[in-house]
């Protein structure tokens, strides 16, 4: 069980991430979109602890009911792996390039859980076809360079379950992959975080691949979390501004990109996300937004049925 | 892989061959006359010509060197003129010192900028960062022989805790390593100065890199993402740097053996050198150029050892 | 106005002092660097010898200044004289192609394998020691690191649409390395020639030092050092200045290099 109150993440007075509020129950599957810059890694990396050494972060963030606030690098080395894993966008280097992908898979074995290397090489194989690795043994004696993208990401999947982690957080798993692949990856991590009751934070520009991997979403904007709520409901009806802009933005609605037709990185908006100590102090969307009213701008809108919208509140008032 | 190990062993014997080619033709075609030199000035012209005969200097440079170049093949460098034995004699006499002092200076420069550049990158913008790299930049400027006086002047004249110099043989194991403490401390200083500095910006530039990232979400601890994913991957350019490194150390030996008056290689150079023993100084010459280019060889085969990815493009 | 770079700034200091000084040496020095004054050996410092006399009463200030000047005239000569001819190399190499440059690259790479201290043994064996042979093999040297520096800048520029203009404009390869290639490699080369000054300043200490360089009575740090080392115990303070004149000039050089360096090129300056 994790729980975020109020965590922000700032470098300077600008905040990366804006007094976001979360709680992760075992077996959970959270989506997390926006747009480039949005904090959707500094929210992934500060669960990790791994937020960047520039950064300063407040808040309160519990992992089995221990603050983690102001915790030292020690503490959190135990709790990565072992509680809290992560994967990363680029499986092309992701991985040491030195190492042989079974040794990579295996040094966490021996480190963490002190088995021994027969022991630890049999781990390692079976998390292999877990992740359904094709040819594991073969695979586990090759360099990262000779495999493909897919099967680097399955890798490092089966490297963050090492340990058995109660939460994943997967930060744009699938971007790097052709649709295909990517479509597959995304099957993979639904599976295991059902069998394995393991939560799942799935971080992703992609709402189609969003809708598929997740039962819940946060939809992030200039470091805030504007919107949550079920994923289906979310989507269907979208209640902030922002929200309705990406979902507009998108190529078709519902459809999962097939494979083979164009990618679309990035849905558009009119406007461009300011940097983020541009950005103004209420909404932070006011100022591109469509439908903005007089105080958006100056005042930070409250939560209203999931929205951080001064017209959701206000015409709910 | 076998391809490209071929071809790097044939560059290693092409360049072999051009080393011994340029020594030959830079000792035996400039101007100079050996038999004057022997013989000294007051030398009758009948003596001259007789010594010419014998020593084969009237055949023409290609044959001289072709009897040259066959003779060393088989270990065979001449006579030398000033000691009246066997160069090669000479060489397995003398080479130990020299190659003991050149292997502990490399091994010490190797740990101790290892040690100072990784920890300079893991405390990066921090105090010792800026020790590490304030020594290392004065480290490049001092002349490894005037660090050796000033070593000499405090451990030796002012301290009394080692020796000046001189070395007492091998058969005193204690005082010769006693002996060879001063030389590979001032042998080595300067060139981890320079190692330490490509460590650290190598080191820095790999703790950027997506799987540094992939170690620390694994749990590992700093040490552990340090010095097992962070230094092997760092380690690409520093081979680089120590293969060159360990040629500037050969011929650095040559002087600090003469700060040192140790009796190695460097030394009978300059007796050689003095006495115009040119077999001598050929031969020297030759064995110290051959080792800058095996060392680069050597570098070539690590790369293939280290980096799987270099095998894979070949 | 921006900042001047640390590196720059020191190194230009150092630089203008060592050159100031080696200047002023031709036209002033305290005394006759040669006079000999048997009586007034191994003086300490004082208001008549600022850093005292040395083993034969000669101003060792005096002696430093001129050394400086032998010093600088040995790196400018070698770097000049192997940088000119390693960059022509280079340019042959860039502007021809294919097996021409295959050959010159391999033979500079030959160079590479003897350290200038084995040209120097070389050298002085065959013709005998003289600081001519010194500088010549500090020249010689220089000219694969000159050749390679210049090749690969110059191979960059080969490919600019400038370059490719101006060939289908007809004019031949030596011409467009002369007016198009050379002034646009001066910045890399520039630099280059800097470092190489504090290699070459070191490289002639060390072969003074050794007895194959500056020849008595010319001063030399390195081979006044030499001189002082026999007299450790008489009069260390003879070993500590040189030394320190070495340092000064070769960090100033050295500094002055790297500052150069990322002031022309700012991708490797962000990069460290
Ligand atoms: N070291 C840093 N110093 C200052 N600002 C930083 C630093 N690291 C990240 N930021 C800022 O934090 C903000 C959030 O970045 P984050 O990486 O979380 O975005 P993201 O939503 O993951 O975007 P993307 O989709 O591109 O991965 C960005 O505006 C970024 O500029
Ligand atoms: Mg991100």
């Amino acid at each position: 069980m994790i729980e975020a109150r109020a965590l922000s993440v700032g470098f300077g007075p600008a905040l990366a991430l804006r007094e976001a509020s979360l709680s992760i129950a075992p077996g959970a599957r959270i989506g997390v979109v926006g747009e480039s810059g949005s904090g959707k890694s500094m929210l992934g990396l500060s669960l990790m602890g791994m937020a960047p050494d520039a950064a300063e972060v407040t808040g309160s963030l519990t992992v089995d009911g221990v603050e983690m606030a102001g915790a030292r690098e020690r503490v959190w080395e135990r709790l990565r792996a072992r509680r809290v894993a992560m994967i990363f966008q680029e499986p092309m280097s992701a991985l040491n390039p030195l190492k042989r992908v079974g040794e990579t898979v295996m040094e966490p074995l021996l480190v963490h859980r002190g088995l021994s290397r027969s022991e630890a090489r049999a781990r390692a194989l079976a998390l292999f076809r877990e992740v359904e690795l094709p040819e594991p043994e073969a695979k586990a004696m090759q360099f990262p360079h000779e495999l493909s993208g897919g099967q680097r990401q399955r890798v490092l999947i089966a490297l963050a379950l090492a340990c058995d982690p109660m939460l994943l957080i997967a930060d744009e798993p699938t971007t790097a992959l052709d649709a295909e692949v990517a479509l597959r990856v995304i099957e993979l991590l639904v599976r295991l975080s059902e069998e394995r009751g393991m939560a799942l934070l799935f971080i992703s520009h992609d709402l189609a691949a969003v809708a598929r991997a997740t039962r819940e979403i946060l939809v992030m904007y200039g470091g805030d979390v504007v919107e949550r709520g079920e994923t289906e409901a979310v989507l269907a009806a979208p209640r902030h501004p922002y929200t309705r802009g990406l979902l507009a933005a998108r190529p078709s609605v519902g459809d999962f990109r097939r494979p083979g037709a164009p990618r679309r990185r990035l849905p558009t908006i009119p406007g461009t996300v300011p940097p983020l100590d541009l950005l103004p102090p209420g909404c932070r969307f006011s100022g591109r937004c469509p439908v903005e009213i007089a105080r958006c701008a100056a005042e930070r809108p409250p939560a209203h049925e999931g929205a951080r919208c001064w017209l959701a509140a206000e015409g709910a008032a | 892989m076998a391809y490209l190990l071929i071809r790097r062993t044939l560059g290693f014997v092409l360049t072999l061959f051009a080393v011994s080619v340029v020594v030959f033709a830079a000792m035996n075609i400039l101007p100079g006359d050996p038999a004057l030199t022997i013989l000294g000035l007051d030398a009758t012209d009948d003596a001259l010509a007789a010594l010419r005969a014998e020593l084969g200097l009237n055949d023409p440079p290609l044959i001289r060197y072709l009897h040259w170049v066959g003779a060393a093949l088989t270990g065979d460098f001449g006579v030398s003129h000033s000691f009246g034995v066997p160069v090669s004699g000479l060489i397995a006499e003398r080479l130990p010192l020299t190659v003991s002092l050149a292997v502990s200076g490399m091994v010490v420069t190797v740990a101790a900028a290892l040690a100072l550049g990784i920890a300079a990158a893991a405390n990066r913008g921090r105090a010792g960062d800026w020790a590490v790299m304030f020594l290392s930049q004065i480290g490049v400027a001092v002349p490894a022989f005037w660090l050796s006086m000033l070593l000499v002047l405090l451990f030796a004249v002012t301290l009394r805790w080692l020796p000046p110099g001189g070395f007492p043989g091998w058969e005193e194991p204690a005082a010769a390593a006693r002996a060879l403490i001063l030389p590979t401390v001032s042998l080595a200083l300067v060139q981890s100065a320079v190692l330490a500095r490509v460590t650290r910006s190598s080191a820095l530039e790999v703790m950027r890199l997506d799987y540094v990232r992939t170690a620390r979400a694994a749990g590992f601890s700093r040490r552990r993402v340090l010095w097992r994913h962070v230094l092997p991957n760092a380690l690409i350019p520093i081979v680089t740097i120590v293969g060159m490194q360990f040629a500037a150390l050969v011929t650095g030996t040559i002087v600090i053996e003469n700060v040192f008056y140790l009796p190695g290689l460097g030394r009978l150079v300059f007796q050689a050198i003095s006495n115009r023993d040119l077999p001598t100084v050929q031969a020297l010459v030759t064995l110290f150029a051959a080792i800058v280019v095996t060392a680069n060889f050597v570098v070539d085969l690590l790369y293939l050892a280290i980096d799987p990815r270099l095998k894979a493009r070949s | 106005m921006k900042r001047v770079a640390p590196n720059l700034l020191i190194g230009g200091v150092l630089v203008a002092l060592v050159v100031g000084v080696a200047a002023l040496s031709l036209v002033w020095t305290p005394y006759d660097h040669a006079v000999l004054n048997v009586r007034g050996k191994f003086q300490g410092p004082s208001l008549a010898h600022w850093l005292g006399s040395d083993q034969l009463g000669r101003d060792v200030l005096s002696q430093l200044m001129v050394a400086a000047r032998n010093s600088m005239t040995v790196a400018l000569i070698s770097v000049l004289v192997g940088g000119t001819i390693g960059v022509a190399l280079g340019l042959t190499a860039a502007a021809l192609g294919g097996l021409v440059e295959e050959a010159i690259m391999r033979v500079a790479d030959i160079g590479f394998a003897f350290p200038a201290l084995l040209f120097a043994i070389m050298l002085a064996a065959s013709l005998g020691p003289s600081l001519w042979n010194a500088v010549a093999a500090i020249a010689f040297i220089n000219i694969p690191i000159f050749a390679r520096v210049a090749r690969a800048s110059a191979n960059q520029i080969w490919t600019r649409e400038y370059v490719l203009a101006a060939r289908a404009a007809g004019l031949g390869r030596f011409a467009i390395s002369r007016d198009h290639i050379l002034p646009n490699i001066a910045a890399p080369v520039i630099v280059q020639a800097t470092i190489e000054f504090a290699v070459a300043i070191l490289a002639e200490a060390a072969l003074s030092y050794l007895g194959l360089g500056a020849q008595p009575p010319a001063p030399s740090w390195g081979r006044m050092l030499s001189e002082a080392q026999t007299l450790m115990y008489q009069a260390p303070q003879l070993a500590i200045y040189p030394g320190l004149c070495i340092v000064a000039a070769v960090l100033g050089f050295s500094l002055l290099g790297d500052g150069l360096r990322d002031a022309t090129d700012p991708r490797l300056a962000r990069a460290r």
